[in-house]
């Protein structure tokens, strides 16, 4: 992927954060910690709010609003904050920052702390697809072949048949992973309806293959259970109802 | 009026009495729909119009500048007109069963005191009574005055009958004019409630930090009122540090020095003198109460070191002085963020 200039190191304050733009118009903030630099989006996951307004201790990055907190390491949440951030790769050349773009795979928790070795085979299975809006992903019943990785764009779910639907989520992140029950046994059809609501892309996997890829690195495949885990129970989550 | 709210995770399906904000209408249907202030200010209500339409009660609300694009909305100041569907860009779920259910509810404007030249207390005789955790606020709408504005009880009771708040004279601040200005004992007041996170429960078993500014004080003393009741200072400590900008400016100072007799020895107050050093007959007026010098973060934070061990934090009041603590909070004290609690007004 091509990289691009954002920043000379000198514009970021030590073990301080800037907002910075880079060739191309990506609005990014950078961090300095020590000799390392980190890259992350410039705006809240959670409503809005630049971050470069927040708190860093050259750590943590804290949005000052309603206190969500992330490793500016890995981007991995810490405490109240319910996502991660979308991290940025950094190559410094002399005095200069350059990024480069990262795919919707090492972008979306699922896979978050995987080997490099099993990102780069996850990563040779996807295939890119474009949905145009109001295009269908898939219908109830449809075979649970395949998950989805979103690239960009925004997905509908629709639970219940034909008149009788209701809306059930949707996604909107970069590296947000839907139809999972491909990577469930048991679960050989879909239970909903998926509907591109905007031009949408995203990357389709087969299931099978990527559990086999996981079962081959299974600290990497164990990591990735238990996120997928968590990611169902957040669905299925009344919080209070324990 | 049906409305249907499409969250991240599912939608929600509720409905809503003609003119009822959508926000309150979900919030008593027990959907726990994104709101911090509930007033028309904070923005964190903001959703999405999918289909129908609204009727907004306060185009001017200052929130809106948190919208972008026509078709986003604040939920706290928009109606329904017809069925409408919305979309809201977080997780939605139902509210916690162990928290005090919001509804409408009206009240009686009871008798207003002036505590200092520019705060007022007011006290609502309500029509039903009401359950609310310490710490939580009403949205009070009073005769004449566009939206509902966010109090937080000052009192702590069970089935309350009377709320008790605490407002700050502000120019051209239509319900702060209002009661100001003589209001009539007995007008009608329009309540929704309770609303709010920054609650305090004694199972908490937690030291309590209350740092607060001006009439943020307000929120603070119901905790401390249900502190008190339930003796929970026999096992913890508590630090009260209150902001104001002359010894003028204080008030409750009688009602903090009756707190600290039920407990002695573990409730510090200290209030902060932002303006003005120490009067000499501060400590003569009020001999368990500390006074210093200073902006009541900073005040706090002098006096705190080393103090912080089983530490919840509570803040309240003006926005620049809750930001000021959370960041020596958060950065300098280490505490973790689910230990600093505060709901959000600007």
């Amino acid at each position: 992927m091509a990289k691009q200039f954002v920043c000379r190191t000198g514009d970021i304050p030590a073990n301080g954060m800037k907002e910075c733009e880079a060739d191309g118009g990506l609005k990014l903030v950078v961090a300095n910690s020590g000799a390392d630099y980190f890259a992350f989006q410039a705006i809240c996951p959670h409503q809005e709010v630049p971050l470069c307004e927040g708190l860093y201790d050259g750590a943590v990055v804290t949005c000052h609003m309603h206190l969500w907190q992330w490793d500016v390491r890995s981007g991995a949440p810490i405490g109240l904050a319910e996502a991660p951030l979308e991290r940025y790769d950094l190559s410094v050349e002399g005095d200069s920052i350059y990024v480069e773009s990262k795919s919707a795979i090492d972008v979306g928790t699922l896979f978050a702390g995987a080997s490099e070795a099993t990102l780069a085979q996850l990563a040779a299975l996807a295939r890119r697809e474009t949905y145009p809006p109001g295009a269908v992903v898939y219908r109830v019943g449809d075979p649970a072949d395949d998950f989805f990785v979103l690239d960009s764009g925004h997905v509908e779910f629709q639970i219940g048949r034909d008149e009788r639907t209701s809306p059930a989520g949707f996604m909107l992140r970069k590296g947000e992973v839907f139809g999972w029950a491909a990577l469930l046994e048991g679960h050989p059809r879909r239970i909903a309806n998926a509907r591109a609501l905007e031009e949408s892309a995203l990357l389709r996997i087969n299931g099978t293959e990527a559990l086999r890829v996981l079962e081959a690195d299974p600290q990497s495949g164990f990591l990735v259970m238990r996120r997928l885990s968590a990611l169902i129970a957040r669905y299925l989550a009344e919080p209070g109802a324990k | 009026m049906r409305v249907q709210v499409n969250a991240r995770n599912r939608a929600y399906e509720f409905e809503a009495e003609p003119g009822e904000k959508i926000l309150f209408a979900g919030l008593r249907a027990n959907i726990d729909l994104p709101y911090e202030c509930a007033t028309g200010t904070c923005g964190t209500c903001k959703a999405r119009l999918v289909d129908g339409r609204t009727e907004d009660a306060w185009p001017d609300a200052s929130g809106r500048k948190y919208l972008k694009g026509a078709g986003e909305f604040l939920m706290c100041q928009c109606a329904p007109a017809g069925d409408v569907v919305a979309e809201v860009g977080s997780f939605v779920y139902a509210t916690d069963p162990g928290a005090c259910p919001a509804g409408p509810v009206q009240g009686v404007l009871a008798a207003t005191r002036r505590l200092t030249h520019d705060v007022l207390a007011f006290d609502v005789e309500l029509d039903r009574a009401l359950d609310f955790d310490a710490g939580q606020f009403m949205a009070v709408a009073t005769p004449g005055v566009t939206g509902f504005r966010g109090y937080s009880m000052v009192n702590f009771a069970r089935q309350a009958r009377r709320l008790e708040f605490v407002v700050k004279k502000k120019p051209g601040g239509g319900v702060s004019e209002w009661l100001f200005g003589g209001a009539a004992a007995g007008a009608r007041l329009q309540l929704f409630g309770p609303l709010g996170k920054a609650t305090f429960h004694p199972s908490l078993a937690k030291n309590v930090l209350c740092i607060a500014g001006g009439s943020g004080i307000a929120g603070m003393m119901s905790i401390l009122a249900r502190a008190a009741q339930e003796g929970y200072f026999g096992q913890h400590r508590g630090y009260v540090f209150f902001g104001v900008r002359t010894l003028n400016d204080a008030f409750y100072l009688d009602e903090l020095a009756a707190l600290q007799r039920t407990c002695p020895d573990r409730l510090d107050v200290t209030v902060a003198l932002s303006d003005e050093d120490v009067p000499a007959a501060a400590s003569e007026g009020h001999p368990t109460l500390r006074f210093a010098r200073g902006m009541v973060h900073e005040v706090a934070k002098q006096a705190m070191q080393g103090k912080y061990q089983n530490v919840r934090a509570y803040l309240a009041g003006p926005p620049p002085a809750v930001d000021s603590a959370i960041r020596f909070l958060l950065l300098e004290a280490r505490l973790t963020a689910d230990n600093i609690r505060y709901d959000k007004f600007s």
